[in-house]
């Protein structure tokens, strides 16, 4: 069979369109769903509300930003011609510098349409899903998981669709990084804000709610409840959503720039090189439009197996549709193959053994609940050292994957890096399904709490119970696969900025015997830990002003705890969304102006120095977070079970602190590190020509 | 309005009051101002009943609504040795509150739970309140408490409850402690093991365990007895609680 470029662009294209297109047939399929009772649309009403103008603001401060910034990319381009990826014999009617700009203001703007998408269905599902509930489980968790489908194809469609479109444009993978740059900004403050946002309503509910006052969880006399309930979405569906995408997005597009190069060194058809990719995620969409099929569950059946068993149906659906591809097609390298199987089925492990760490049915969760009898010293102690193993196999699982794919690339005639490269896009291929699975999660949760404000009764609840416990684990083993997926994404994009630095007469020598690229390697391995302290500090700054703010209402208001008198839910929710943007400003600046900062002054070898340290603590600081702080969750989980004296024991208390201490961990900056790297990855190989020009130390 | 008498176990007192007990236990757990939280155990009593040591018939003079027309939500008839006084015939349901004002109402039975074989634990609530394992009975430990002229340690009349012990009821030493949340409890089994091995058939435990009682504790229900007679308030299983009162079973399960 010839291979035909741009009919395979074409195909991503078609690809991305019929994802796009059954997730809004999804999203009308569940908008035609019972709503339920009056009480239960009211209270979903309120976190639809909340959740509406939070993404307002957002978004009206994202587009600010989104336009300067794209100003200031077209200027700075308008002086660059885009030497690395441009097709030779390409031509654009566009200067260079506004084709940049154009790139990432799509970019932008699909990672916030698939962000909106998501959380529009997510807080339509939480209702249906809670009623559904009332009827059986089958119902409730089909219904909940294709509402995360929405969000999961509607990403990957609207990736695909827009990194084919502007490819098929411009000829030129340096305006696809444009596109990969708009929607990982956007990524980083969506992700981070959101984090801030969840964190700061979760953790101010409880400390006033359950400890102060002593209500339960998801009471609807807790001034927070709602602003905890729009922080599920907006940090777990709109940051995850846009997250995810970001990834998915930089791993193609490290590998297209790498792909770019073959014309230059390797001899290879660099086309080829440059839309394999796609046509690698194309591949993964129809692979995770099949899969979502078999993710279905009977009554009294259990929704995480039935989510594990989607994701290895994906996984093996994928595999062989890439044996097919090379059995149609020859021309295409067999370790380009070999590498996207590598990335799959490490990706795939690493989610499984991040749950082994997360899950209560296994020696770290039981071992931290059985220390908290002894205090909460000893559980926080327990829980972070577990968290610090738990790197270990991601990290073994990161290094198999890069070894494999650079040897299996380099023994079939290909360059090692493309090979990393390609084993990230593999990995992240199936995103489809993954991200189905982890927006299921926020979705159960938002029932659970809407049946429990509702007084929807113990049988909708108990069902809603059973359907959470297994988007914790989805969301487990997704945090996994991101993570390592973004350390390879950023391995390819760092490979990817030395080509391009290399493009441009300066080569990158990255040797610890130069002290400007130690000073460059600790700049960087500062920037996670940094980036993290600021998120968490940002969390507990606004948890402080809105503890004050449920203390007031609870003291101005003697009929709010009578249950006689509803609460001001939309101050809590304002509160929460003015801290959360307020708070972004010097994070923002960490992840886009450090990398330039680095570059301009201490030059390209320090700023490989920066990139490398960045990378490695922004990992491990990635893996430790985000491990520690579900393994502190459900620590707390299994001895509200009854375990080591169950609910108001010593342990339990203990328990409660080191789930405090996790929150910020897990939910705010462990999940916002990948994205971070990303970015600072993506803003040295987009702005390496222009660094590569100007700066002050060689 | 009607005037009610709550005779509340922590801290012993007679209280007259023109809220209705859901309202009183409201009150009562977390304050006018809803500043303060904690557990509340009253019985309501009969508002016929009269005694000479208590001065109710001054207390209802007083108990009237405020200027505003407000309820009047208390007025302390007497804060001292309430229960060795009071008619335990006047008592009528004993209303059990949680720290956020959930009040679950449990009525007397006339059948008291049979001997169960294995050690027990007392939550003793009024007039003392330690705690004590022990191998007698409920009705032994009351008759041993409070009518056995032999005894050196009695009261005139006790409020407590049996709690959970699960499987340290049977063995106090290789026992799984799993869902029961009592502190210090090398100590707890250690006084198993001495009531089970030694001569004597009490061990306090803990001198002042309450004031909160983990309501999800108590294994069989509360009993109430003086020198004439012992009153039984069964407590509902988990289940019942969960089904058929779930705000204050989740209340109480914090």
């Amino acid at each position: 069979m010839d291979f035909n470029y741009s009919i395979w662009l074409v195909i991503g294209i078609v690809g991305g369109v019929l994802s796009l297109g059954v997730a809004i047939f999804l999203y009308f399929w569940v908008m035609k769903q019972d709503p339920g009772t009056k009480a239960a649309q009211e209270v979903a009403g309120w976190i639809r509300e909340g959740a509406a103008a939070y993404l307002k603001r957002l978004y009206a401060a994202l587009t600010t930003l989104a336009l300067i910034i794209s100003v200031l990319i077209g200027i700075v381009f308008s002086l660059e011609k885009g030497v690395l990826g441009a097709e030779s014999g390409s031509t654009s009617f566009l200067p260079f510098g506004v084709v940049m700009a154009l790139a990432f203001i799509t970019g932008s703007l699909c990672s916030a349409v698939a962000g909106f998408m998501g959380m529009r269905v997510a807080v339509e599902a939480n209702v249906r899903t809670a009623t559904a509930a009332g009827k059986d489980l089958a119902g409730a968790f089909k219904l909940s998981f294709y509402a995360g489908a929405v969000l999961g194809l509607a990403m990957v469609g609207l990736a695909v669709i827009g990194m084919s479109v502007i490819y098929m444009l411009t000829h030129n993978a340096q305006a696809v990084l444009g596109f990969s740059f708009g929607a990982s900004t956007l990524a980083l403050l969506a992700k981070a804000g959101g984090g801030i946002y969840t964190k700061t309503a979760d953790i101010a509910a409880d400390l006033v709610g359950k400890v102060e006052i002593g209500i339960p969880e998801d009471d609807p006399r807790n001034p927070a409840v709602v602003a905890d309930n729009v922080g599920d979405n907006v940090g777990d569906v709109a940051g995850m959503g846009a997250d995810i995408f970001d990834s998915y997005v930089a791993s193609v597009v490290a590998v297209m720039l790498l792909g770019a190069t073959f014309g230059l060194k390797e001899r290879l058809d660099p086309t080829l090189y440059t839309i394999l990719p796609l046509i690698i995620c194309s591949l993964g969409i129809l692979a995770s439009l099949l899969g979502i099929q078999f993710v279905r569950v009977k009554e009294g059946g259990k929704p995480g197996a039935a989510l594990n068993r989607g994701t290895i149906i994906t996984c093996v659906i994928f595999i062989v549709m890439l044996f097919g591809l090379k059995l149609a097609f020859p021309i295409i390298n067999t370790g380009v193959v070999w590498a996207a199987i590598a990335g799959i089925v490490v990706g795939v492990i690493i989610g499984f053994t991040s749950d082994y760490f997360t899950n209560d049915s296994f020696a770290p969760v039981k071992e931290t609940s059985r220390v908290s009898t002894s205090g909460s010293a000893i559980t926080i102690i327990t829980g972070f050292s577990y968290g610090l193993i738990s790197i270990i196999p991601s990290v073994i699982g990161i290094v198999t994957a890069t070894l494999t794919a650079y040897y299996i690339a380099e023994a079939n005639g290909l360059p090692g890096i493309y090979g990393i490269g390609i084993a990230a896009v593999g990995m992240l291929a199936i995103s489809g399904m993954i991200v189905s699975a982890d927006a299921y999660g926020p979705i159960v949760d938002n029932a659970r709490g809407i049946a429990e404000m509702a007084g929807m009764g113990q049988e909708v609840i108990d069902r809603a119970d059973v359907l959470d416990a297994a988007g914790n684990t989805a969301k487990a083993i997704t945090k996994g696969f991101s993570i390592s997926a973004a350390a390879l994404t950023v391995l390819a994009l760092f490979a990817a900025f030395s080509e391009v630095m290399a493009a441009h007469g300066v080569n990158i020598t990255i040797s610890l015997r130069s002290p400007i690229v130690v000073a460059g390697v600790f700049l960087g391995a500062i920037t996670p830990p940094l980036f993290s302290a600021l998120t968490m500090l940002a969390v507990t700054n606004n948890a402080f002003d809105m503890i004050e703010e449920i203390r007031r209402q609870f003291h101005a208001e003697p009929g709010i705890l009578a249950g006689t008198h509803k609460p001001d839910y939309a101050r809590c929710v304002s509160l929460a969304a003015h801290g959360a943007l307020n708070s972004l400003a010097i994070p923002a600046f960490l992840a886009v102006g450090l990398p330039l900062v680095v570059g301009f002054v201490l030059g390209p070898d320090a700023l490989g120095g920066f990139l490398g340290g960045a990378i490695f603590t922004g990992v491990i600081f990635a893996l430790l977070m985000s491990n520690a702080g579900g393994l502190w969750d459900n620590a707390k989980k299994y001895i509200e079970t009854g375990k080591f004296g169950g609910p108001g024991s010593e342990a339990h208390k203990a328990a409660v602190v080191g789930d405090t201490v996790g929150d910020p961990f897990k939910d705010t900056a462990g999940p916002s590190l990948n994205t971070l790297i990303t970015v600072m990855s993506l803003v040295s190989s987009l702005f390496a020509p222009i660094i590569a020009a100007f700066h002050l130390f060689s | 309005m009607t005037i009610h008498f709550y005779f509340s176990l922590v801290p012993e007192a007679l209280i007259a009051s023109m809220l209705d007990p859901e309202e009183f236990g409201f009150y009562y757990a977390v304050g006018t101002s809803r500043k303060t939280r904690g557990q509340a155990m009253f019985f309501e009593v009969d508002p016929a009943y009269r005694n000479p040591y208590f001065r109710i018939d001054e207390a209802l003079a007083r108990c009237i609504p405020d200027e505003d027309g407000t309820p009047k939500t208390s007025v302390y008839i007497s804060i001292y040795r309430v229960l060795e006084h009071i008619d335990l015939n006047a008592l009528m349901s004993l209303y059990l509150t949680t720290q956020d004002g959930r009040t679950l109402e449990l009525q007397p039975s006339p059948e008291i739970p049979n001997h169960e074989k294995g050690l027990h634990l007392y939550q003793e609530i009024a007039p003392v309140s330690p705690l004590v394992v022990s191998v007698l009975s409920p009705v032994e430990f009351y008759e041993l408490i409070v009518r056995d002229p032999s005894s050196l340690v009695t009261v005139p009349a006790i409020t407590f409850a049996e709690l959970d012990l699960g499987e340290l009821a049977d063995d106090p030493e290789m026992g799984l402690m799993d869902n029961l949340p009592y502190s210090n409890s090398d100590h707890l089994r250690e006084c198993l093991s001495q009531v089970k091995t030694k001569y004597i058939s009490t061990k306090m435990v803990d001198r002042a365990y309450v004031p909160k009682l983990q309501y999800r504790t108590v294994k069989n229900g509360f009993f109430v007895g003086n020198s004439s007679q012992l009153k039984y308030y069964p407590m509902p299983s988990q289940t019942e609680l969960r089904s058929e009162n779930y705000r204050w079973f989740r209340s109480a399960n914090m």
